[in-house]
């Protein structure tokens, strides 16, 4: 369904280019249509509308920090959208339970907030779900964690991981990150081994971290293996990754912790998608690791 | 260069400029709003309203904007307050633009000359008239150059509403820059755009400036000023051609007297003057600057037509017995009576507020003529006379312009009608103060050193015309002066003050000649070694 609707917009989009564009566009669109035509909305779906009625009709609120490609970044073709994995899950779910949704872009260490104050409805934005994020939201589980390790081309400084070979380095980090606290666990054992300790770089989003590296102010930045292996797409002669390392969380969608019933209808909405194979579908789509894939799970705390 | 125009022209980029100038309009006006909120509470004589202005100010300008955004988007919704995101960036913006703007405002009140607000207060205009057409008018002159900065400061903060999800020019380009990696020719194109959003505000700022001069430079010498390189320079008008010039010191400039001064008899005149009734009563006056006495118990009794001067050394209390006889200022002790009503109380005996007081003074009619000439900068030598008429008296435009022309012409000035008090000499701009000072047709007018402050040789103007309005006019008149032969030949009779008392007082010929107190002797003899 959402799929379809898409591509008339797309189609709507080049006709009013000429008709050239709509020639074009007929050849495009033969070429997405066949695997888009194979998933179909889940069929559970129409069961759940029914037993969740209350958001039917209604536009919620994604606050997401756009700044992760392959996750949720805009559009670079057409800015005034926003695209990735991320993005169409949370669509599919909107569609699935009858709600449209609508973006707010925030930074990451302002997502929770943002959720919290009821500026927004929904985070789903790559958000590690950790026992310490529970405290502030509920978090739905949907995604396992690869983190990789980006250094500069060659990797000077021998960087593997968060452990021993980073005492002595600068580590770009964005702020609210899960991996700014094991960097700072690694600071103690550094001093102890008579080594120099790591330095800590705060930044506001990927793009930043990415850009220390590149200007030589920082020497690695560990986060998600597919935003790691984006920017070496991105910049293949500076860039490089070092290493994929498995962290023990789970990415997960927050929503607000007086909210349990809207928790309930999205958790049952995304086993749907999960079930569907859906989910995997557009892990593939965007061309993210396959082994991501993981059974929604959930993760509270009082 | 291929992708740095690209992204120049991007309509998603552009857009985004829509975004920041809403937040940047609404923190401006709403920071001015409240600006002139807080200037007022500040500048106003309640101690509460400004403490609490100031305290304001404290939080809002000691505090980073970035968390006054947060603040208002994020926390004011747990008290039930959810504003739009642009317009929770515009209120966090306007709250923290408020104190700077207001001190702005503040700034340029306080910078316009005290005398001028003297002046205002003498001539019976109220609080607001005095705001409106002597205070603001210069102010704003001053404070276009600070406003411009803060349009721009006000601009560049916008972008911090991309913490908040704003979605203007600065968080439009940082989630391209993440989706595209084209971080440096996405950031140089948004420079680009910021620097010509300030560079349009500086160019706004440069013309209101120009528009606003009160020289009015030539059309071409407007257009250089726009240039960058070019330096404002003040302009050095000549104060007039050479042919309006006077060997004799201006007298000249007036019109030819009408009796000859040598004629007057002067003890029929006093007898004449003894006959009519008072003027100025004054009785125990008493005021106090802390704990040092001003006035300590001055008596005085003024007739009509009466031209009293006021001899002592400085500090003797002359300046303040006028200002007191005008109610500028207030006593502790004692009361003044012009033309038989009791200044300074209402029908209920209370203390008037500054609106009531300027009203009394309108009413009563006492004009007074300052040592500073204190003429409003921004007014022609006609619209200073004409202004006030208007403004307090209620008179038609016509009606007040005929007044100022006829003054004028009779102080020997109707040629420079349209100069700027800066462009006029110190005789010519007393000379329209006093044209001011009794265009309103005043019981008594109050003279405070009228010469003190002019170049010896422009000295005799200015007396000329102050005799004439004695004689030819038979205005009352108190005259406190250091001019021994002056008060000598106009004067009807001479008042000495020492300390804050009348040591001694007469008939301007006897005390003059013949002072009968050590301290008048002391003082009439170190007066004529001068």
């Amino acid at each position: 369904m959402r799929k379809r609707s898409f591509i008339e917009a797309f189609m709507r989009r080049l006709a009013a280019a000429g008709p050239w564009g709509a020639v074009l566009g007929t050849i495009v669109i033969a070429g997405i249509c066949a695997p888009a035509a194979a998933r179909a909305a889940p069929s559970g779906c129409a069961a759940l509308a029914e037993k969740y009625p209350d958001w039917k009709g209604k536009t919620l609120v994604n606050a997401v920090n756009p700044h992760t490609p392959g996750y949720e970044a805009i559009d670079p073709k057409d800015p005034s959208k926003y695209v990735g994995f991320d993005i169409d899950l949370g669509e599919e779910i909107g569609e699935c339970l009858g709600f449209k949704v609508t973006y707010k872009a925030v930074t990451f260490a302002a997502l929770l907030t943002t959720l919290a104050s009821g500026q927004a409805d929904i985070v789903i934005s790559d958000i590690y779900a950790t026992e310490e994020r529970a405290k502030a939201a509920d978090f739905i589980t949907y995604s396992k964690v690869f983190d990789g390790v980006l250094v500069a081309k060659g990797n000077p400084k021998k960087i593997d991981g968060i452990n021993m070979s980073m005492c002595g380095a600068a580590a770009a980090e964005n702020t609210g990150f899960v991996e700014v606290p094991l960097v700072q666990e690694l600071m103690p054992k550094c001093k102890q081994a008579g080594k120099p300790e790591p330095t800590l770089q705060l930044y506001d989003n990927n793009a930043n971290c990415i850009q220390a590296i590149l200007a030589g102010r920082a020497d690695t930045y560990v986060n998600d293996v597919n935003t790691v292996d984006n920017a070496v797409k991105a910049n293949p002669d500076q860039l490089e990754k070092a290493i994929a390392v498995t962290i023990p969380y789970s990415v997960g969608i927050a929503v607000p912790k007086d909210k349990p019933k809207f928790r309930e209808a999205v958790m049952a909405a995304l086993t749907e998608i999960y079930k569907s194979g859906d989910q995997l579908a557009l892990l593939k789509k965007w061309e993210l690791d396959p082994n991501n894939l993981k059974e929604p799970g959930l993760l509270t705390v009082k | 260069m291929a992708l740095f125009l690209h992204y120049l022209s991007l309509p998603y980029l552009l857009e985004g400029i829509e975004v920041t100038l809403q937040v940047t309009a609404l923190g401006l006006i709403g920071g001015l709003m409240m600006g002139v909120i807080l200037a007022s509470m500040q500048l106003s004589r309640f101690a509460v309203l400004a403490g609490f202005a100031r305290g304001y100010s404290v939080i809002f300008r000691g505090t980073p904007l970035i968390l006054q955004m947060v603040f208002v988007y994020d926390a004011l919704p747990h008290i039930g307050i959810k504003l739009p995101a642009v317009l929770a960036a515009g209120v966090a913006l306007a709250a923290n633009e408020a104190p700077f703007i207001s001190e702005i405002l503040r700034a340029g009140v306080l910078g316009v000359d005290r005398g001028q607000v003297l002046a205002g207060q003498a001539l019976g205009m109220t609080p607001g008239v005095l705001m409106s057409r002597v205070i603001a008018p210069q102010a704003i002159r001053t404070m276009i150059p600070a406003f411009g900065a803060e349009a721009v400061s006000a601009l560049k903060n916008s972008s911090l509403a991309s913490v908040i999800a704003v979605q203007e020019l600065t968080l439009r380009s940082t989630q391209l820059a993440s989706s595209t990696f084209d971080f440096f020719s996405i950031f140089f194109a948004s420079g680009l755009i910021y620097l010509g959003l300030t560079g349009a505000i500086a160019v706004i700022q440069l013309v209101v400036e120009a528009w606003l001069d009160l020289d009015r430079a030539s059309s071409q010498k407007r257009l250089m000023r726009l240039l960058p390189w070019h330096r404002f320079q003040p302009q050095d008008e000549p104060l007039e051609a050479a042919e309006d010039r006077f060997d004799d010191a201006g007298v000249a400039e007036l019109p030819p007297p009408r009796p000859k001064l040598d004629l007057i008899d002067h003890a029929r005149r006093a007898e004449m003057l003894r006959r009519n009734n008072v003027a100025v009563g004054v009785e125990g006056l008493r005021k106090r600057y802390d704990k040092h006495v001003v006035l300590d118990g001055v008596e005085m009794t003024v007739r009509i037509g009466e031209v009293v001067a006021l001899l002592g050394p400085s500090g003797s209390g002359k300046s303040t017995l006028l200002r007191c006889i005008n109610h500028i200022e207030g006593w502790e002790a004692g009361s003044i009576r012009v033309g038989g009503r009791r200044l300074g109380f209402g029908d209920a005996g209370k203390k008037l507020s500054p609106r009531e007081l300027a009203n009394e003074r309108a009413e009563v009619g006492v004009g007074m003529v300052f040592q500073q000439f204190n003429l409003f900068g921004h007014l022609t030598a006609k619209e200073n006379i004409a202004g006030p008429l208007r403004w307090v008296h209620g008179w038609s435009r016509s009606d007040a312009d005929r007044r100022a022309f006829g003054l004028l012409e009779r102080v020997g000035l109707s040629r420079r009608a349209d100069a700027l008090p800066r462009h006029l000499s110190g005789g010519q701009q007393q000379r329209v103060a006093i044209a001011r000072a009794i265009a309103p047709n005043p019981s008594v007018l109050l003279l405070d050193e009228p010469t003190s402050a002019l170049d010896p040789e422009l000295v005799n103007e200015v007396l000329e015309v102050i005799r004439r309005l004695a004689i030819e006019d038979g205005l009352t008149m108190i005259i406190s002066t250091h001019q021994l032969r002056f008060a000598e030949e106009v004067a009807d009779r001479v008042v000495l003050l020492s300390g804050g008392t009348i040591v001694e007082e007469g008939p301007a010929r006897e005390v003059l000649a013949r002072p009968k107190t050590t301290v008048a002797q002391r003082f009439l003899s170190a007066m004529a070694e001068e």
